[in-house]
């Protein structure tokens, strides 16, 4: 945690110095804002491309002059992808480290023990990544923002794909928490909705999070009537998923496959040619789908440090980090509720678009992307994604009074 | 003499305990609150091990059950607080009962492994059970309503919260200090030391292991019902073994022969962790560097290897 | 018919792998009385040095078969001159303790030497894909796992059974007072012994490459499947790790297959049951307590 930290401040001074600038940054103490991402286990990637993405934008950002004149200093908790560890981590970074601001949360478990608890912190958070919709619906409150796409929203946009393809007989693979059980619910809902005639089958099949083995489940498809499979696993259980499935010839079925989060470029890069041409992946931003200027800038940057294309996860943190600086001037403090209240209703620019946080329910209207594999990217070794759909935030998110929050 | 230098610093670390609120900042409110439940958690276990010479690996089985029990109350009731731990004491210890009278029977190795399959069974039935227990995500969302005995507390502040669990945890203490120095504590050292001699003293020696079983799992069933509006949620990773090798490393760590041991193993485990955490990763690394070392050279414990040479220079 | 048929052989492929992890496990427990919990820890820094050797060194899959274990196995005599031999001598929670010391040790220097990420190792091209088998497509690596699960088998009963070193070893684990007034150099034994099951946990380890990804909590998980697989069979048991293996792989490939519900559970109310009705496992030696 604090190598990144002291990297961070060496990014600072070095940039800071660098451009001759180094004037208030110093005579004041740095905006401190906490990050909670799961950095061990197998989903550590998703916390380490997020944190890239803050690291790039804290760099930009001190580098012309920070937030209020100060510089930001990002500190890291290992949320483990557990709820107990997030809000004891939370509590050390308001408390110990007295944070000014959170965002992070890549888990929809983790989202729904930790959101209930921030009233309590006083200190807004931004959610980066963790698509939960009840965070931004029964759970919501005040202090508590989602900069990226939900499952709700996600799921519309998949239900319009499927509602395209001729598979009438779905099933769902699924981790077994939170996020796997409601990406199927909410599937199911939108479908039977355009497509009332669809048969949505019993049997559903939800590995746990972490497992290693997917092949009984993955026969257990095979075998069944299936035409049609939504497929909500990821991180690494995905990268193992795709390369048992590949040994069972799962793709070789002629079968609709839909990857909610398929497209996530960690899991893509881990893959390279293993991930199977041919099937619907998501993600909740490609990065080769917004042609604007802080798209293609921040494309640019990403790649120039890192080696590889950015993931949604890094665009949702790298947004986040932008919209406190753009939060907290307009409030002109960094006091928690008063920067909380800021982020109501607040429209800003991101890679992903125009991005407004509602004011009803704090969920950011930002547009799910479904596209189709295609051949190998000649320059960044992962797949492309072909028939790319850009679906409009708006359209595909739930009206105010359906989240059911009161805000 | 020597006693009342003990009594002195034992009335020095209450008083200091009490004080944390307003002494410590806000932060280590909850650090101290978790050493104490984790302190709790830790003492019941030594009931079995240091006492009795049983090393159980399923002991956050008690400890998760309880969490759970206080939490389902908490969201389907909205019991006083102190009604919901006694529904978590005591669905701990109806499973102790069971997993007790089952397992006492056997001895070291085998006695670990069973108490570590009934502990994972009781994980994976918090696991997969989704509609009662929610699954992996465990129960959140809940809150803490009056405290009961008529008693004015806003538990949902963490002063208060601390204050009410250091009075519980202080109570609970002196009940297990009271059936550790009595005569039926005297007779789970003997067991320890040699179950023969014992069971031709014409005393059933499982019997007494299975008291004192259900009575740690009892114990640990109040810690975990202390844990869940302390952490927001209860969850499988309470249930699960590496949650039971807490206790286990705890008493080792203070001393498995002294009756505050695991309390002392608790608060170095807590605050190393704290602040090891701060500046390096590596946490576990020098947890393990200082588990092996206590295991090799200082079997006592810390408390154990302090008072041998307070001891031995004082003679 | 195609699902059983399937779901049999994904079972014959875990339990195998399972098999080799775990008589490594056995063979220390029934010569040391040590219960290695760094067991599955070992297993992973197989995957791990397999892993560094294929995909940073570039050597082929074959020489970090061959190269990894004999890594792990080097390390395990280490800990067992700096470490384990205090403890020889004091009762099984002693050794359960200090290797559980040392499981930390390890998980924590994986992660600081090969981050916390997931980390990929590609099968051979040989073994990669899929041939047809009793109706339905089967990983040919998943037949490279059983076809060497079932050449060390036979090796570790050639050895056992037919050679001066496995007499010793046996030997050994009955009386090791007795093999010490034959002049048996037991000190040799002990340390030989330790490294040997070490090295079945790096075989292990490195056998699990292709398939599973790595990540730093991997031991972890097989070493409580490893545990399972020993008390069913029987603890010291040679053949027992070997039956324990079956069954704890069947439960695996049929109970995702066809209970998913309960697919958790049913592997440890196998390991009660064992514990409950045979304590000693099916195969275990003798008396019942």
């Amino acid at each position: 945690m604090k190598t990144t930290r002291i990297k961070n401040l060496l990014v600072a001074m070095t940039a800071a110095t660098a451009l001759g600038t180094a004037t208030s940054g110093y005579a004041e103490e740095p905006i401190k804002i906490g990050g909670l991402y799961i950095l061990s286990g197998s989903a550590a990637t998703y916390g380490e491309f997020a944190q890239k993405g803050i690291d790039l934008a804290v760099e930009e950002i001190n580098g012309s002059g920070g937030i209020l004149g100060r510089d930001i200093e990002m500190i890291y908790e290992d949320t483990q992808g557990k709820a107990s560890v997030a809000i004891q981590a939370a509590r050390k970074l308001v408390y110990s480290e007295g944070v000014d601001a959170l965002v992070g949360l890549d888990s929809s478990g983790v989202a729904q023990g930790m959101v209930p608890t921030m009233p309590e912190l006083q200190k807004p958070l931004i959610i980066t990544h963790a698509a939960t919709p009840d965070v931004t619906g029964k759970l919501c409150n005040a202090f508590t923002y989602r900069i990226s796409v939900n499952v709700a929203q996600n799921m519309k946009a998949a239900a319009m794909v499927a509602a395209e393809t001729d598979a009438t007989n779905w099933t769902t693979i699924g981790p077994d928490y939170a996020f796997g059980h409601q990406s199927w619910e909410f599937f199911g809902n939108y479908l039977k909705e355009t497509k009332p005639d669809v048969n949505l089958m019993s049997e559903t099949n939800f590995p746990r999070f972490g497992a290693e083995d997917f092949t009984p489940f993955i026969d257990r498809v095979m075998d069944s009537d299936a035409d049609g499979v939504l497929i909500s696993v990821w991180g690494g259980d995905l990268v193992n998923f795709i390369r048992q499935a590949n040994n069972r010839g799962f793709f070789e079925k002629d079968m609709e496959l839909m990857f909610t989060v398929g497209a996530a470029t960690e899991v893509l890069t881990a893959l390279g040619d293993e991930m199977p041409e041919g099937v619907h992946l998501s993600t909740r931003y490609w990065y080769e789908a917004y042609d604007n200027d802080i798209n293609d800038r921040f494309v640019k940057a990403y790649i120039d440090a890192y080696g590889n294309p950015p993931s949604y996860n890094a665009e949702g943190a790298y947004a986040a980090i932008y919209a406190y600086k753009q939060a907290m001037e307009a409030a002109g403090t960094t006091d928690g509720p008063a920067v909380a209240k800021a982020l109501s209703g607040m429209t800003m620019e991101a890679p992903n678009g125009t991005v407004t946080f509602r004011k009803g329910d704090n969920q950011a209207m930002v547009s799910p992307n479904w596209g189709v594999s295609g051949p190998m990217h000649p320059e960044h070794g992962i797949r492309t994604l072909t028939n790319l759909q850009i679906f409009d935030g708006e359209e595909v998110a739930r009206t105010v009074e359906e989240t059911g929050c009161k805000l | 003499m020597k006693s009342k230098i003990l009594m002195a610093i034992l009335a020095l670390v209450i008083a200091g305990l009490i004080a944390v609120p307003w002494i410590a900042s806000y932060f280590y409110v909850f650090i101290f609150t978790e050493i104490l439940i984790l302190g709790l958690f830790a003492a019941s276990f030594n009931l079995i091990f240091g006492y009795t010479g049983m090393l159980s690996f399923g002991h956050a089985a008690f400890f998760g059950v309880g969490s759970y029990a206080t939490a389902l109350v908490l969201i389907h009731l909205q019991w006083p607080f102190l009604a919901c731990l006694l529904v978590s004491m005591g669905a701990s210890a109806l499973l102790a009962l069971v997993i007790g009278f089952l397992s006492v029977r056997l001895n070291e190795v085998y006695f670990a492994m069973l108490t570590l399959a009934f502990g994972m069974m009781v994980f994976a039935i918090a696991y997969q059970w989704r509609s009662v227990t929610n699954g992996s995500d465990g129960l959140a969302g809940f809150s803490l309503g009056s405290f009961g005995l008529g008693l004015d507390l806003t538990l949902g502040n963490p002063s208060v919260y601390y204050h009410v669990v250091l009075g519980i945890v202080a109570i609970a203490s002196i009940v297990l200090y009271v059936i550790c120095r009595s005569s039926f504590g005297m007779i789970l050292k003997a067991i320890r030391q040699n179950p023969e001699r014992v069971s031709f003293a014409g005393l059933n020696v499982r019997t007494y292991r299975l008291v004192a079983f259900v009575i740690a799992g009892t114990f640990a069933g109040l810690a975990g019902g202390l844990i869940a509006p302390f952490l927001r949620v209860a969850s499988p990773e309470l249930l699960h073994w590496s949650m039971s090798a807490e206790p286990v490393l705890m008493a080792i760590l203070g001393g498995t022969g002294y009756f505050l041991g695991p309390f002392v193993g608790s608060a170095v485990f807590v605050l190393l962790e704290t602040w090891i955490t701060s500046f390096t990763e590596s946490w576990m690394l020098v947890l393990g560097i200082i588990l092996a070392l206590m295991v090799i050279f200082f079997r006592k414990g810390l408390l154990g290897t302090l008072i041998d040479w307070w001891m031995e220079v004082k003679k | 018919m195609s699902g059983i048929g399937s779901a049999l052989l994904n079972s014959l492929d875990i339990g195998l792998l399972l098999f080799i992890i775990a008589v490594g496990l056995n063979i220390v427990f029934g010569v040391l009385n040590i219960i290695n919990f760094a067991h599955g820890a070992l297993y992973m820094l197989g995957a791990y040095l397999a892993f560094t050797l294929i995909n940073m060194v570039g050597m082929p899959f074959w020489a970090a078969l061959l190269l990894a274990p004999i890594g792990v196995a080097i390390l395990a005599v280490i800990i067992d001159r700096v470490l384990l031999r205090f403890i020889y001598s004091r009762d099984v929670a002693d050794s359960l303790l200090l290797t559980f010391a040392i499981l930390l040790i390890i998980n924590e220097s994986v992660r600081m030497i090969w981050g916390s990420g997931i980390q990929v190792v590609q099968p051979p091209q040989l073994l990669s894909g899929s041939v047809q088998l009793l109706g339905s497509s089967v990983a040919t690596y998943s037949l490279f796992v059983i076809v060497i699960g079932l050449i060390l088998l036979a090796g570790l009963w050639y050895l056992f059974n037919r050679t001066r070193v496995g007499r010793i070893m046996r030997a050994a684990a009955l009386d090791r007072d007795m093999a010490e007034a034959l002049c048996i150099n037991t000190r040799m034994v002990v340390t030989g012994v330790f490294a040997f099951g070490a090295w079945l946990a790096g075989v292990g380890g490195v056998m699990a490459a292709p398939m599973r990804a790595l990540d730093p909590g991997m031991g972890d998980k097989i070493i409580i499947e490893s545990f399972i697989v020993v008390v069913i069979g029987g603890l010291g048991s040679f053949p027992g790790a070997l039956l324990g293996a079956m069954v704890l792989g069947l439960i695996h490939g049929f109970g995702g297959r066809y209970l998913p519900e309960v697919n958790l559970l049913l592997p440890f109310v196998g390991m009660a049951l064992v514990l409950l009705f045979k304590p000693h496992g099916i195969m275990g030696k003798g008396a019942t307590t």
